[in-house]
């Protein structure tokens, strides 16, 4: 369904929610045209394509609000119905308003025209790549499992408030599980993926370079040891341990529920001075890149946390007028869900020296590249295994290390910055650095 | 719609496996007095599976009238074609089975369409209610109601031709505490298979909350676990948890054949003779199991699978792929989440056989250890058998007596070292009855998990007090 049409369906959902009582009505709907590859143990396992138009109504009757929503057009009016049935058996939230219309201007690069000629067979040879390229590395990984998925996706929003918009994207993502074996050796399983919007940027070779240099650095690892001091933490292992409680704490949602510390948000000191982290949606070629949110509001960029203070909160309309403030455009979801929120791309600043500096610069610690376990973001206590782990003994990197755990508490740590490399990588939608922290507590 | 599919499925041209279904999900969700989320979904649609010159193609489509079917059942035939293409080992064939013919009725005499929205939306209410009510130290709440019903209709070329009915509802209860800028929080979860009244006869839901409340109070004041390698009791909850993430995993064929520990385990001893641990989608030991299946998505009637016995590992969990590999007879574990899901190994409900040592008896012996109870906030487990789960109420045993509640404890290990440490194992049997799916293979599942109370010693992670590189 082109995007015209599906704005256009948007608009007769809205009508048809009205006529039947609501006083205010919004739509949203995605079609989805997928092809997919499947690796599983070493092989292709199956290709698969997929075609799906899906549209979820919001309907409001006075401040009560209803959500129903169906893959099947000809189910669009029972859907509108169920939605006007379930706000009326709702009470009223002030709260529940929808967001006033905004100009919203079409980014350039999110729809890769090229992505439309993009066949099941085209997705299959890049699976098999995938596999070629992790041969050619070592033959001693295997790839445990592994997808390669080309999405073209049209999105339309439309409101009885005047909120009209629509756009298409092209998304090629793609990821792998690996193992390395050698005779009775198993190593840990490591997972790396990548993403492009375009098809000529399409690059496979180097997330499995990545993952097969991890499992292969878990292969020889022995025990650790245990000590309460610094560890390095590589992009993976912040996006583990830390990012997913900073977008705890900022989400305004949980604000107002009462589970953020942050609840008096804007301008709390939360981190090292040298931490500041920023949201942009409008990011070029960022794989969370789009032009309005699951609410039809323009993104736009937005510094969350400059230099470890607090400078704003991620809103959608509802959280906006609850608490008093503006709208972020985080409204975040898609046609079966009632829009929450979430960040878009996110990106942590720079530092000044890279991870191999700042190595040199540490007498004993741990790298940490991945981490498996417990992040509890209302209490910040964090608690788990360290996975393709090496210790670093005078400036140096060391061995790697099996069956380590570290625990901590991710408030305290990230006041505890001491270090934040200049050179990043993409983990999905987050551009992050490796970040040293200090006072780590560390179980062998 | 099962006439339509049987008609395409016998016009020939190969091997393929036509899967209509229907969900009708709603939910419900209450915070701080509030209501959230008032919702419902529809999701329908057909997913064909074709396999050709040993490979499988899939496609989905929402036309549901024959030409758009059969447009689909074109589509997954050429895409099992580039899929065969590329791959290095052909499928040599599928394992044959007696497949499912019939009806299988929905799992309750109380459905849920029989009880309207408010009367859901008034339990929400009234349990949020009482969190909210039950401690002054209560800084938010939360309670959702998510109900999950299926129909599905599935016709294989090779003669499966089944319509399966289920209905799987759940609440989750969700407090925090809170003070002086500590914020600690409790989850209790009640899943069932089942209708409105098998939901409510598992645990009262007014029960669950209050035990969430008095756990989020008592972390605000419980200090950090003692990390290090403990003998620890596990309750049936972690024992589940354990028996689906660090044994089940290792036992999906796919995953042994692409590599994992168990490749080169079977028949070979695993665990202490006292376990035995099974797979089995109907429940035993007690009613209402969430992963109850009773035949699986590729039309094959499910039965319990008896993976380590006695200590010994005597079996994997199969699809028709991997039963004709491994030259066994598949026992319905192949699973698809949605209609434009195909079906893939999955676990049901995965639990350990009881014994014969009461509780008390396996506490009063413990000299210094754990009594943990329940699984969360989340964990992790490895192809290699390596764990590592959050515990949600861990207590300190000390001379045979339970003691001070800790927080942040974590457990971890080698599975199946963990089960070879096995000294005791209950005489009771729960299941988990837990709200949320297993994520696997880009699809989720309801399941279960359970057990009685076992013994064992694992890695306690907690926090460590100093040591060599303190700086």
């Amino acid at each position: 369904m082109a995007s015209a049409e599906l704005l256009d369906l948007c608009r007769r959902a809205v009508a048809r929610a009205k006529s039947l009582g609501a006083d205010e009505a919004e739509a949203f709907a995605r079609a989805v045209d997928s092809v997919s590859s499947t690796i599983e143990k070493h092989d292709l396992q199956i290709s698969k394509s997929q075609k799906e138009t899906a549209i979820g109504v919001r309907a409001f009757v006075g401040r009560r609000v209803g959500f129903a929503s169906t893959n099947r057009i000809d189910g669009l009016d029972a859907a509108c119905k169920e939605a006007v049935a379930l706000a009326r058996i709702s009470p009223e939230d002030p709260s529940n308003v929808l967001p006033e219309p905004a100009d919203v201007e079409s980014i350039d690069g999110l729809f890769d025209p090229a992505a439309s000629e993009f066949s099941a067979t085209s997705a299959v040879r890049h699976a098999a790549e995938l596999i070629e390229e992790t041969e050619r590395t070592d033959r001693r990984v295997i790839v445990n499992d592994a997808t390669f998925d080309a999405t073209v996706e049209d999105e339309a929003v439309a409101s009885s408030a005047g909120v009209a918009a629509f756009q298409r994207g092209s998304l090629f993502l793609y990821s792998l599980v690996a193992t390395a074996r050698d005779g009775d050796r198993v190593s840990s399983f490591d997972i790396q993926f990548g993403a492009t919007r375009r098809v000529a940027d399409i690059d496979v070779a180097t997330p499995v370079r990545k993952a097969c240099e991890n499992a292969l650095s878990s292969l020889d690892a022995e025990r650790g040891e245990s000590f309460r001091g610094a560890v390095l933490l590589a992009p993976a292992a912040v996006s583990d341990i830390l990012v997913g409680t900073v977008l705890f704490q900022l989400n305004a949602r949980n604000s107002l529920r009462g589970r953020s510390r942050w609840t008096s948000g804007v301008g709390k000191s939360v981190a090292s001075s040298s931490f500041t982290l920023v949201d942009d949606g409008v990011l070029p070629g960022g794989v969370a890149t789009s032009a309005f949110d699951r609410e039809g509001v323009p993104h736009r960029p937005l510094s969350l946390i400059e230099e470890g203070r607090v400078v704003a909160m991620l809103q959608n309309a509802y959280s906006a007028h609850a608490s008093g403030t503006a709208n972020t455009a985080h409204a975040s979801g898609g046609a079966h869900s009632v829009p929450g929120i979430a960040p878009t791309n996110l990106l942590v600043l720079p530092g000044e020296c890279s991870s191999d500096e700042m190595v040199t610069d540490m007498r004993f610690g741990l790298l940490v590249q991945r981490f498996s376990g417990n992040v509890d973001p209302i209490s910040g206590d964090f608690s788990g295994a360290v996975k393709a782990a090496r210790l670093i003994q005078g400036g140096k990197l060391g061995r790697s290390v099996s069956g380590t755990m570290i625990a901590g508490n991710a408030f305290e740590v990230l006041r505890n910055i001491s270090g934040i490399s200049s050179n990043r990588e993409l983990i999905y939608a987050q551009t992050l650095p490796f970040i040293r922290l200090e006072d780590v507590s560390v179980t062998a | 719609m099962q006439t339509l599919l049987e008609g395409i499925a016998a016009r020939g041209g190969g091997w393929i496996e036509l899967r209509y279904q229907a969900r009708r999900a709603k939910q419900l969700v209450v915070r701080n007095g509030q209501v959230e989320e008032s919702s419902s979904a529809e999701l329908v649609g057909v997913g064909v599976r074709a396999f050709a010159d040993g490979a499988f193609g899939f496609a989905s489509t929402t036309d549901l009238t024959r030409a758009g079917i059969e447009r689909s059942v074109e589509i997954a035939r050429s895409t099992a074609a580039a899929a065969a293409a590329a791959k290095r080992t052909r499928i040599e064939r599928l394992a044959d089975v007696d497949l499912a013919r019939g009806e299988v009725p929905l799992p309750t005499s109380d459905p849920l369409d029989a009880h309207s929205l408010e009367e859901k939306l008034g339990l929400v209410t009234r349990i949020d209610d009482l969190v909210r009510s039950s401690s002054a130290l209560v800084v938010s709440s939360e309670v959702s109601y998510a109900e999950m019903i299926d129909e599905k209709v599935i016709v294989t070329s090779d003669g499966a031709s089944v319509v399966v009915h289920d209905s799987k509802p759940a609440i989750r209860i969700l407090a925090i505490a809170g003070r002086d800028g500590k914020r600690t929080r409790a989850l209790e979860s009640l899943g069932v298979t089942g209708g409105w009244a098998d939901l409510l006869s598992v645990k009262s839901p007014e029960d669950a909350a209050v035990a969430a409340v008095r756990l989020a109070v008592d972390l605000l004041d419980a200090p950090p676990a003692p990390g290090g390698p403990f003998q620890v009791i596990l309750d049936p909850e972690l024992v589940g948890v354990l028996a689906h993430e660090a044994i089940g995993h290792t036992v999906e064929a796919d995953f042994v054949l692409g590599g994992a520990v168990t490749a080169d385990k079977l028949d070979k001893r695993v665990a202490s003779d006292l376990v035995t641990l099974c797979d089995n989608g109907t429940s035993v030991y007690a009613p209402h199991a969430v992963g109850e299946l009773a035949v699986d998505d590729e039309g094959v009637p499910n039965r319990r699978t008896a993976i380590i016995e006695n200590g010994f590992l005597r079996a994997y969990l199969h699809n028709r792929e991997t039963a004709a590999h491994f030259g066994v007879v598949p026992r319905g574990n192949a699973r698809a989440y949605t209609y434009r899901d195909e079906p893939v190994i999955r676990m049901t409900n995965t639990y350990v056989e009881p014994g014969e040592t009461p509780l008390q008896e396996m506490l009063g012996t413990m000299k210094d250890g754990y009594f943990l109870k329940g699984f969360g906030p989340s964990g992790q487990a490895d192809s290699n058998a390596e764990f590592m789960f959050g515990v949600r109420e861990a207590w300190r045993v000390r001379n045979g007596k339970r003691t001070e509640l800790v927080r942040g404890a974590t457990i971890s290990g080698n599975a199946f070292d963990t089960l070879m440490s096995v000294d005791a194992v209950g005489d009771e049997f729960e299941w988990e009855h837990g709200a949320g799916f297993c994520g696997n293979k880009g699809q989720l599942a309801k399941v279960d998990g359970g057990g009685p109370y076992l013994r064992c010693t694992v890695n306690v992670g907690g926090e460590q007090e100093g040591g060599r590189g303190q700086r």
